[in-house]
């Protein structure tokens, strides 16, 4: 059998396809709720809550759910969370995540607006996440992309978040 | 002027499992197999088209799916031509639209039909993708793609505060398996399982083993949803009217999960209820049901949440043998989503299917004297639900 040289799709020449991007298109530009990008680069954990009716949405939004009011403010969330329940993918975790895998349903208490929110635990080597364990918000680099804007390439900076666990584990 | 009634005819499905064929192969097969189903029904008998497909713009660079089939299926729709997305409900949303396009007059027969090309030439395309499915910058972005990991909280939760054991989320894969030996047209055709086999798989995501997960799959289905006076000419078979539905969405993203926990699934209780209400049935007039096998554990909470059994019950429950073929109510008796495999958009049609047969008596697995059945999708991370109930006689 001739093996062929693999050459990928020729016509896309390693050019950036935002409908592959795993990571959001944060910046100003596409996204009207950009500031909660801008506020996890202050370790801030946000959202928008109405200044009608009171109402905390999560995730943010640009009108508020329940009455579709757009006079909305910014406001922190807990960045520490409890977790209620986890699951460890060790082999065939997506394409750009790396084993384990851990996803965890959050319990952010009582008093937290956003009572209950599935995320990713980090820094946390497999089998040492306990049921119970109390985690806080880490934000970190994920690759930036390019923004045509006329005839110039302007590059945007990104960061995403995650949960590790508030005592660090070995 | 009385109400028209909405009839299914039947309808076929095209093979399932990782096929070599395009998608419109696959539709093409599916409308193949329909027409040997409903023989007296031609092309331009057809006047409405409901095509289901999450998958066919990004996987085959078909965006604006209906128009290609109205091509490859010498169609000439003159009532309504559209692509419906609701992933995994794709079908079924499809037949509660078609349900209330032959009610209201606008069609007197219409096609739904769903297909997915999962597979694609290199693996981690398929699981890719399943990143764009969920709530993209929010979930997805935290890894959250392919399925298991999502259902493994859940029976992890399940078995917390129920006491629910991984035998008893077995004895759902061996009835499912099982079944789905007799159905050449599944994706695990002809194999069967046993309870062994069943608890020493290989783990994918505790607590959930191979076994317990149905897998992507590629595959087609289309039925046919006419008024009665049309299904008249078209049939001689035993009618089956489609009697309720109801299709509950709460939230996109985990932030909005509507349960105390997440073993509570009060989104489908409300589906049920809406169903059983417009179908004007309860729970114990259901004699067969095909409902969402996903994993093992979504069987289980949904044979509670539909009220087959009482709530947290449902492991003992299908330990019992309530849902094998002598039973009471036996489910998923063509092999579910476990054997048959899930290509989302068709996967509802292919419910559709048995339960058709099952009422017409002509199913492999005959449940005896079936007047009134019941299908359930749930889509994404149990983030929908979607409930059609079928019976031999229409709603008074």
């Amino acid at each position: 059998m001739q093996t062929a040289r693999i050459e990928g799709t020729p016509a896309l020449d390693g050019k950036y396809i935002s409908e592959m991007d795993l990571w959001p298109l944060e910046c100003k530009e596409f996204n009207r709720l950009y500031k909660f990008y801008d506020y996890l680069r202050e370790g801030r954990f946000t959202t928008t809550r109405c200044q009608k009716c009171g109402n905390v949405a999560f995730p943010p939004g640009v009108i508020c759910p329940k009455c579709w009011s757009d006079e909305l403010e910014w406001i922190d969330l807990p960045t520490r969370a409890t977790v209620t329940t986890f699951t460890e993918t060790v082999t065939g975790a997506p394409l750009g995540f790396d084993a384990p895998l851990i996803l965890a349903w959050l319990d952010f208490g009582k008093d937290s607006p956003v009572k209950q929110l599935l995320a990713r635990i980090v820094n946390c080597p497999e089998g040492k996440l306990k049921e119970g364990d109390e985690v806080k918000l880490v934000v970190f680099d994920v690759p930036a992309h390019p923004i045509e804007v006329k005839k110039e390439t302007k590059v945007c900076e990104r960061v995403y978040y995650a949960f590790e666990p508030v005592e660090k584990v070995a | 002027m009385a109400k028209k009634n909405a009839v299914i005819l039947g309808g076929g499905v095209s093979k399932f499992g990782v096929r070599e064929a395009h998608i419109l192969d696959l539709f093409q097969e599916a409308a193949k197999a329909c027409s040997d189903d409903i023989p007296a029904l031609k092309p331009t008998d057809i006047d409405g088209l409901l095509v289901c497909s999450t998958m066919a713009g990004r996987h085959s660079s078909a965006l604006n799916t209906a128009p290609l089939l109205v091509q490859r299926l010498g169609l000439r729709p003159t009532s309504i031509c559209t692509r419906l997305d609701t992933l995994c409900a794709g079908s079924n949303t499809g037949i509660i639209l078609a349900k209330g396009l032959i009610e209201s007059g606008i069609s007197d027969v219409v096609m739904v039909t769903g297909a997915e090309k999962i597979f694609l030439p290199q693996r981690w395309e398929t699981n890719y993708t399943q990143l764009m499915v969920n709530d993209h910058d929010w979930d997805s972005a935290m890894g959250l793609g392919v399925p298991p990991p999502f259902f493994a909280l859940i029976a992890k939760m399940h078995m917390k505060r129920y006491g629910t054991t991984r035998e008893q989320m077995a004895h759902v894969s061996v009835a499912n398996y099982n079944y789905g030996s007799t159905n050449p047209n599944a994706h695990f055709y002809p194999r069967k399982l046993t309870m062994d086999e069943a608890l020493s798989a290989r783990p994918i995501a505790e607590p959930l083993s191979l076994f317990d997960c149905c897998p992507l799959t590629d595959g087609a289905s289309a039925v046919i949803i006419a008024s009665e006076d049309r299904a008249r000419d078209l049939t001689d078979r035993p009618l089956v009217y489609i009697r309720g539905t109801g299709q509950v969405a709460t939230h996109s993203m985990s932030a909005g999960w509507p349960g105390e926990t997440l073993a509570e699934w009060p989104h489908l209780k409300k589906a049920a209820e809406t169903a059983y209400k417009n179908a004007q049935v309860g729970p114990e007039d259901i004699d067969v049901a095909n409902i969402h096998d996903c994993f093992t554990i979504s069987e289980i909470i949904e044979l509670e949440e539909l009220g087959f059994c009482n709530k947290g019950e449902g492991g003992p429950y299908v330990a019992s043998g309530a849902i094998n073929i002598d039973a009471k109510r036996p489910i998923n008796t063509d092999g579910g989503l476990i054997s048959c495999g899930h290509p989302f958009g068709a996967s509802g049609a292919r419910q559709a299917i048995e339960l058709v047969k099952q009422l017409q008596g002509r199913a492999t697995n005959q449940v005896k004297g079936a007047k009134v059945a019941l299908a359930h999708n749930l889509s994404g991370p149990s983030a929908q639900h979607t409930v059609v109930i079928y019976g031999r006689e229409p709603v008074k």
